[in-house]
């Protein structure tokens, strides 16, 4: 009975859509007040219905209704609970029900917010989040149903279980994030949409989506972080990135949306870049949903993607027409869309701004020219061709090395016009920072990109440091405070001036994390008792090798013991082999499972995997990767997080 | 010059730059990794392809042998269609790789083996796949 209201409840979620466009559409044409309101409650409704049926699949995930299709392939009775939970965005039709239910809370924060905030923008607003609506029911309701019954003529007594790749709290959390990113742009490009229907280009619909898009900006960039982090920790090839379709999916936006919220800034201040933040949020929008479909379109073969599916052409056509419509109104819009202020220097802040965001486009272009070049080269020369790693490194390293700087020199430029006494005073410090690291780093030894990078993130770290000290010098003189005090009440008077400084600081952390992997070193070996091998300057022993039955897996479990060149003891590492659904009588059914162990400190972490047993000699198979700095990507992503906080937090007036 | 031409032509610039470095690295990428040619196998045996390629296919039942002196060394027949090649592969073999799962390997062919350095597995289809395959299941078949 409860698998059906869920599908219902989807159907009344599509009906109520139609309806809530065909009214608002009205009210726009007659401005019928009343028209306004119901429509208004008509979205309302639809994010009723979304809630009703996430909350009933949700409901019979945990109650292991294998009658629904859904509910056997992704969760079986032994499957614990949070994942049974999780399992709701595990698989397809699940993931875009997922989709819908976080646009739904989004829709319903925004009507709610703005019941009596920009009368003239919210109907046009409300439709353009109902259309996307309309396109995830669609899917939902008649190409993939998460309500589909199993069908009949079999009775499933357990169902497939969980992967137990993502049985992992990260995996909890991540796509969430990832998806309250990739949706939270609906709402800024929703405010686009309506500013250019209505040809309303001034400013003050900026404002309000300037926090709409930092806060999906700040979930995305989460997202894409614990995506990195769940890689290293789980899938066992001792990396986090791979330039993969769907990270890369992933990125693209996040690079837009960088770019955006950096160039908003100049709307709002100065008026300016009207046509350009314009298609920035249209881009990022359009990218969030062409992630999507790369993720499901079965077009790129990936780790991540889900299979092949019939939902290509759909997702393709609603791209096609998001940039067809959007461009088609920016076009007929572009009067309005025109600035009335222009350019006055290079060495003005607003150029800094401009230029950085046309490395971000440009970063932007280049991941998709590596997604897409597969695909373009099997169209146009007919070879099929694999894109990896390599590639993007080479290609990307210099444009990432170029924001870095520029991510220094930026902060340091004046509005409008910097003269050539204060760009002398501003930059002599943070130079010299960056030069006298560089000739360090070549003396030691270092060549190439390493240096550069580790200059630039020192030159980078120098101008904000700078800012910082200028700041607080500037309030001690005036007021008289302590060092602390006047710390605290300089970034509260401008949070997001010093909340973005503290995220560029997260930058620098992650620059210096990515440039690690230039000194990664790895080696397999094989091991019994009491054996030695040697990576990396470091002595493993294999101490003692056991064996353990779990709940739902049967382990072996290596000792290691390393020591250093000194001979020093640094840690146990404990990696294990695993085999899940280890009782299935079916010895195909069964799924070996290597669980890494990772002794990690800032300095670098030592990566231990246990890839086979020979349990009849007792020999275990080990792979090591010793891996430089990788954990200040991880701190660097917590900064980020701190600092965007910090310019996000709401200003007590 | 009016700063409204300068930065046009700079952005000219830019643009021109960022296209030839994107060819550039397009047409000479640094690394051997950096671009492979997915090929047949098939095509791979037939033209006799030595450069480094990637190939796709099945694992043949019963095929896998790892080496009696290093674990990590393994032989196994990759299949696709009805031919078959021999492959060797020497590192950490992923977990999800077994008889008859769908690999993509990368690696050079020479005398008529394929010496892999990179092996991937395709996700298994329990998680996708028809849940009537599925030998978990009791299939309690209804007859009424």
């Amino acid at each position: 009975m409860t698998p059906i209201a869920g599908g219902v409840a989807l159907n009344l979620a599509f009906g109520f859509s139609i309806l809530a466009v065909i009214t608002l559409f009205l009210h726009t044409r007659n401005g019928d007040q009343r028209l306004f309101l119901t429509g208004q409650r008509l979205a309302l409704g639809i994010s009723f219905f979304i809630f009703l049926a996430t909350f009933i699949l949700a409901f019979q995930l945990i109650q292991s209704n294998f009658d629904i299709d859904y509910v056997a392939r992704y969760t079986s009775l032994e499957t614990p609970f949070i994942y049974k939970i999780s399992a709701l965005w595990a698989g397809q039709s699940g993931s875009l029900l997922f989709w819908l239910f976080i646009l739904s809370i989004y829709t319903t924060i925004v009507i709610l917010q703005n019941q009596r905030k920009h009368n003239s923008l919210m109907p046009w607003v409300i439709i353009t989040l109902v259309i996307v609506q309309i396109f995830f029911l669609i899917l939902t309701n008649y190409v993939t149903n998460p309500f589909k019954p199993t069908d009949a003529d079999f009775i499933v007594t357990n169902g497939n279980g969980l992967n137990p790749l993502l049985q992992n709290v990260t995996m909890v959390i991540h796509p969430p994030m990832l998806y309250l990113g990739f949706v939270g742009f609906s709402v800024p490009f929703g405010f686009a949409i309506s500013a250019l229907i209505n040809g309303d280009t001034s400013p003050l619909w900026i404002q309000s989506i300037r926090r709409w898009a930092l806060v999906a900006w700040l979930f995305l960039s989460m997202g894409i972080i614990l995506g990195g982090w769940w890689a290293y920790r789980e899938l066992g090839w001792g990396g986090y990135w791979a330039w993969d379709p769907v990270e890369n999916a992933s990125f693209m936006p996040w690079l837009t949306a960088t770019a955006f919220i950096h160039s908003i800034i100049i709307q709002e201040k100065k008026d300016m870049l009207r046509l350009w933040n314009m298609s920035l949020i249209i881009m990022t929008f359009t990218l969030c949903i062409f992630g999507t479909f790369l993720t499901r379109s079965g077009v790129m073969s990936s780790v991540h993607s889900f299979t092949a599916s019939s939902l290509g052409p759909i997702f393709l056509t609603f791209v096609f027409l998001i940039i067809v419509v959007s461009f088609g109104m920016m076009y007929f819009r572009r009067n309005e869309l025109k600035s009335p202020r222009k350019m006055e220097s290079f060495t003005s802040r607003e150029s800094g701004f401009l230029f950085n965001n046309m490395v971000f486009v440009v970063l932007c272009f280049s991941v998709f020219w590596g997604t897409l070049f597969p695909v373009i080269s099997e169209a146009v020369r007919g070879t099929k061709i694999t894109v990896g790693p390599p590639f993007f490194n080479q290609m990307n390293i210099p444009i990432g090395l170029i924001l870095l700087a520029l991510t220094g020199i930026g902060p340091l430029l004046a509005w409008r016009k910097t003269g050539r006494k204060s760009l002398i005073r501003n930059f002599t410090f943070p130079i010299l920072t960056g030069l006298s690291t560089a000739t360090i780093l070549l003396f030691v030894g270092f060549r190439g990109y390493v240096v550069i990078s580790f200059s630039l993130g020192a030159f980078v770290t120098a101008t904000i440091g700078t800012e910082f000290a200028r700041g607080i010098y500037a309030r001690r003189k005036k007021f008289d405070e302590s060092i602390i005090k006047a710390l605290i009440r300089m970034v509260s008077k401008n949070r997001s001036r010093y909340g973005g400084y503290v995220v560029h600081i997260g930058i620098v952390f992650m620059f210096v994390g990515f440039t690690g992997q230039a000194f990664d070193d790895e080696k397999e070996f094989s091991l019994t008792v009491g054996e030695t091998d040697h990576v990396a300057g470091y002595t493993f022993e294999l101490i003692q090798l056991s064996e353990a039955e779990r709940a739902n897996h049967y382990a072996w479990i290596s000792d290691l013991r390393v020591t250093n060149k000194e001979g020093k003891f640094v840690t146990n590492l404990h990696p294990e082999k695993r085999i899940y659904f280890h009782n299935n009588p079916d010895p195909n059914r069964r799924q070996p499972h290597s669980e890494l162990d990772i002794y990690t400190t800032m300095n670098q972490d030592i990566y231990s995997i246990f890839s086979g047993v020979d349990s009849e000699n007792g020999v275990a198979f080990i792979k090591i990767m010793v891996n430089p700095l990788v954990r200040w990507v991880w701190v660097g992503g917590f900064i980020l997080v701190f600092g965007t906080m910090v310019a996000l937090w709401p200003r007590k007036d | 010059m009016n700063s409204n031409k300068k930065f046009f032509l700079m952005i000219t610039g830019i643009i021109g730059m960022v296209i030839f470095w994107i060819s550039w690295v397009s047409m000479n990428p640094a690394d051997e990794k950096a671009m492979t040619t997915f090929v047949s196998v098939d095509e791979l045996i037939n033209d006799n392809i030595n450069r480094r390629t990637k190939l796709g296919g099945l694992v043949k039942d019963g095929s896998i042998a790892i080496s009696k002196t290093n674990y990590l060394d393994c032989t196994f027949v990759l299949k696709e269609g009805n031919t078959e090649l021999d492959v060797k592969y020497g590192r950490t073999r992923p977990d999800l790789f077994k008889d008859g799962v769908e690999v993509i390997v990368t690696g050079q062919y020479l005398n008529g083996v394929f010496y892999a350095d990179e092996l991937q597995t395709k996700c298994a289809s329990r998680y996708e796949g028809d849940l009537r395959n599925e030998s978990s299941y009791n299939l309690n078949e209804i007859d009424s």
